[in-house]
């Protein structure tokens, strides 16, 4: 098999297992965006423009919430930071597409950055790879994020506990990231702090800013340890 | 709906220049092993807030603990666990909050 050939079967392979993944967040962020007064239209351009799970769930859940569009954006921005690291970690493995690493650079998120490394790590830099496996996420993404919205459009969301979605959404993401004790730790702290900031001024758009940012260093304490070992 | 739109606009400008920043600047560059681990704790802290959020919401300048929520959130982060499936404990969780909203009294 040439070695296109080879990246494009490997790419299809390898993304699909995440692709259905990928879906089922797509079909949550459509009918939550819907529930965020988004028309669906806004919905889909939000997946075609932005393509980052993250981003856009945490965004239409902080605008329910009655967030301003400056601190959706400030919390957004801190999120993205972590795209520098990857975008770091894939700079080489792209770089032989020349110009058009401006255009995979789109790609770069948490799940092509997970299949991007291994495949760079195990048989160098490969773009055609990253471009078929942030590809086969992109078109997921906006196809699910578009049934999404237009199912949203069918169904009261209050009569079918659809605005229940929001916070049991961020608790089924939030759990296979919490494995290691920094990482409950920082969950911990979260709670802690967004509770201390609401109980001091409820409903105010800063908890999640602040939380987001402070909560983290519990994290890195409890780490200490494991580091010190590394 | 301009304010959508005008959000939209920010967060692809953001969101964009951050992975091409990535692939364009930093690379090469040695990252701090902390600032690495300070990154990837960022999102569990924001999720966690937002949980808090829709658990204890503001009515008249105090908060009101929401049960549905809570037993909601417990039932999918259970299933999460259990069965590593996303979709389907995103629905067991909105059921069984639907059920405590309307049979829990």
């Amino acid at each position: 098999m040439s070695d296109k050939k080879k990246s494009w079967s490997d790419g299809i392979a390898e993304a699909l297992p995440l692709a259905i993944a990928i879906g089922a967040y797509g079909l949550s962020y459509g009918v939550l965006a819907v529930q965020a007064h988004f028309s669906w239209i806004s919905a889909v351009a939000m997946s075609m423009f932005v393509f980052s799970g993250s981003v856009q769930l945490i965004t239409v859940a902080m605008l329910t919430s009655g967030a301003s569009v400056g601190s959706v954006f400030v919390t957004a921005t801190l999120l993205n930071l972590r795209n520098l690291l990857y975008g770091a970690a894939l700079a080489e493995g792209i770089a032989p597409a020349k110009k058009w690493r401006w255009l995979l650079s789109f790609g770069v998120s948490d799940e092509p950055f997970v299949l991007g490394s291994s495949r760079f790590k195990k048989y160098g830099p490969d773009p055609l790879y990253f471009a078929v496996v942030a590809g086969t996420f992109y078109f997921v993404w906006v196809v699910s994020s578009l049934v999404g919205s237009l199912m949203s459009n069918q169904a009261d969301p209050q009569k079918w506990g659809l605005d229940l979605a929001f916070p049991v959404t961020f608790a089924a993401l939030l759990i296979p990231g919490i494995r290691e004790k920094p990482a409950v730790a920082t969950a911990l702290a979260a709670v802690f702090i967004a509770l201390g900031l609401e109980a001091w001024q409820p409903g105010n758009e800063w908890t999640i800013i602040v939380t987001g940012m402070v909560a983290p260093f519990a994290g890195l304490y409890w780490s200490r340890g494991d580091r010190q070992h590394a | 709906m301009l304010n959508h739109w005008l959000l939209i606009g920010l967060l692809s400008v953001s969101t964009y220049l951050s992975r091409l920043l990535g692939v364009e600047v930093m690379a090469g560059r040695r990252m701090s092993p902390v600032l690495r681990l300070y990154f990837s704790y960022v999102p569990i802290g924001i999720m966690s807030a937002l949980i808090i959020k829709q658990v204890f919401l503001p009515a008249g300048g105090e908060l009101t603990f929401s049960p549905p929520v809570l037993l909601g959130c417990l039932a999918a982060a259970i299933v999460m666990k259990i069965s590593n499936l996303f979709l389907p404990s995103v629905v067991v969780g909105v059921v069984i909050g639907w059920f405590v909203r309307y049979f829990g009294g």
